[in-house]
């Protein structure tokens, strides 16, 4: 049995996939020859090695979570149930949000499938137990400085107490391949979370309404941010939320110039 | 989709979550891109599993990682710019650090660092063989049928990615 031959065939048989008779004929010669047999030991010894310590990368729990929601919500979308849900929303929709005008941001693709449920998934699991806010406070004026040296830019944060959205507190969340700031509001028992990063190359956008899971998330992008909004809360009453937020964005903005 | 088939689809996906995010990790070499990548994946999955007539006993990891492969080669060719990431420096730079350094549980993660930079610098199609077979323990027709090549290629694919491992981790061929 000549060199090439073992070599080529050496791989198959550490791995248990060479037919018996091949095998048998190279045991035979794997006995016989030192130099075959030292290669024999080297491979076994690199297999062993990669076993032992190349690492093994365990599915952080928030991709299990995204996985199972995103599942969930895509299962949702069949034809059969599809048409009285998205026709109750569409109606909805058009009530609440034609204040803030109806331009539609095509958010297709796997990108945005992507964003819309990290922003689900961090929305679900920050209702869990501790999970809501890094910094609690209803004060606008602690929240904000919080996220001083966290994040690269320093997110709009209000209060609307007076309209019946207080401030909860904030975190860090991590969306879209950034650090993202996340607010919580709250209204009555619900929840309202926003996320907001700086936006793409000032590209306005939405709103946009969707619906998962009994949630519904609303997006839009100012020149400055981009934003996600997600809560339980009626379509109705977060869109008088998220016409707040606009308010005090383009307030915010006159004050600039 | 009916909940029966949600709950079938979990139960055969859902328990290879780890080998997909791990063969993800290895073909993007970075989390976030793998995070994404399975993330994708699973909703291709979910939309290609009436086609899927295995259950959740059997076929199910071959299945999965075939459609996570698929993904991060299209992720790859998207992102080509993005292909070499330098998030190894560090490592590398910690190994010479160990390497003026010697003793057993420096050498032994200089070891570790030295297999992983290695790994890296395979082409993804040899890293990916090792991946498979080493860590997932799959059969070569369980490979062939991940990676879309014959049996016959995956066999010289590990060959290959072998022999580079090893002339990689032996400096000194003395020692080897």
């Amino acid at each position: 049995m000549t060199h090439p031959a073992v070599e080529a065939q050496l791989d198959a048989y550490l791995d248990g996939e060479l037919a018996a008779p091949d095998a048998a004929e190279l045991e035979q010669h794997l006995r016989a020859c030192p130099e075959c047999s030292r290669l024999e030991r080297r491979r076994r010894a690199l297999s062993a090695a990669l076993r032992d310590q190349l690492p093994r990368f365990p599915a952080p729990d928030t991709l299990r979570a995204g996985v199972r929601a995103g599942a969930r919500a895509e299962a949702g979308r069949t034809p059969r149930r599809r048409a009285p849900s998205w026709g109750v929303l569409a109606v909805a929709a058009s009530l609440a949000l034609v204040a803030f005008g109806s331009r539609q941001l095509a958010l297709r693709g796997a990108a945005g499938e992507a964003i819309t449920n990290q922003v689900l998934a961090s929305h679900v699991r920050s209702l869990m137990p501790g999970h809501l806010t890094d910094v609690l406070s209803s004060d606008q004026h602690t929240v904000k400085p919080w996220f001083n040296g966290k994040l690269d830019f320093s997110p709009p944060v209000y209060d609307f107490a007076g309209a019946g959205f207080p401030l909860v507190g904030g975190r860090l969340e991590y969306v879209d391949g950034r650090p993202v700031a996340a607010l919580a509001y709250s209204r009555r028992q619900h929840v309202i979370s926003v996320f907001v990063w700086p936006a793409d190359q000032g590209r306005t956008a939405g709103p946009r309404a969707t619906t998962r899971q009994g949630y519904h998330l609303l997006h839009w992008a100012t020149p400055a941010y981009a934003y996600w909004v997600v809560s339980d809360l009626g379509l109705a009453e977060l869109g008088d939320f998220v016409a707040l937020l606009q308010r005090g964005d383009s307030a915010a903005a006159a004050t600039v110039r | 989709m009916e909940s029966s088939e949600l709950e079938r689809f979990e139960a055969v996906v859902l328990p290879h979550l780890d080998a997909a995010y791990t063969l993800a990790r290895y073909l993007t070499r970075n989390d976030h891109d793998a995070q994404d990548v399975v993330q994708d994946a699973s909703l291709r999955a979910l939309r290609y599993f009436a086609g899927f007539r295995g259950g959740a006993s059997g076929g199910g990891r071959a299945w999965l990682l075939a459609i996570v492969r698929n993904t991060a080669y299209t992720w790859r060719q998207r992102h080509r710019a993005d292909t070499l990431t330098t998030e190894f420096d560090e490592e590398r730079h910690s190994e010479s650090v160990a390497d003026r350094h010697p003793g057993a549980a420096v050498e032994a993660q200089s070891q570790r660092a030295a297999l992983r930079r290695a790994i890296d610098e395979l082409g993804p199609e040899f890293r990916e063989v090792i991946v498979l077979r080493e860590l997932e323990g799959l059969s070569y027709k369980e490979i062939s049928d991940v990676a879309g090549v014959p049996v016959g290629t995956v066999m010289s694919r590990l060959a290959r990615a072998r022999r580079r491992l090893e002339e990689a981790l032996c400096a000194d061929p003395e020692d080897c």
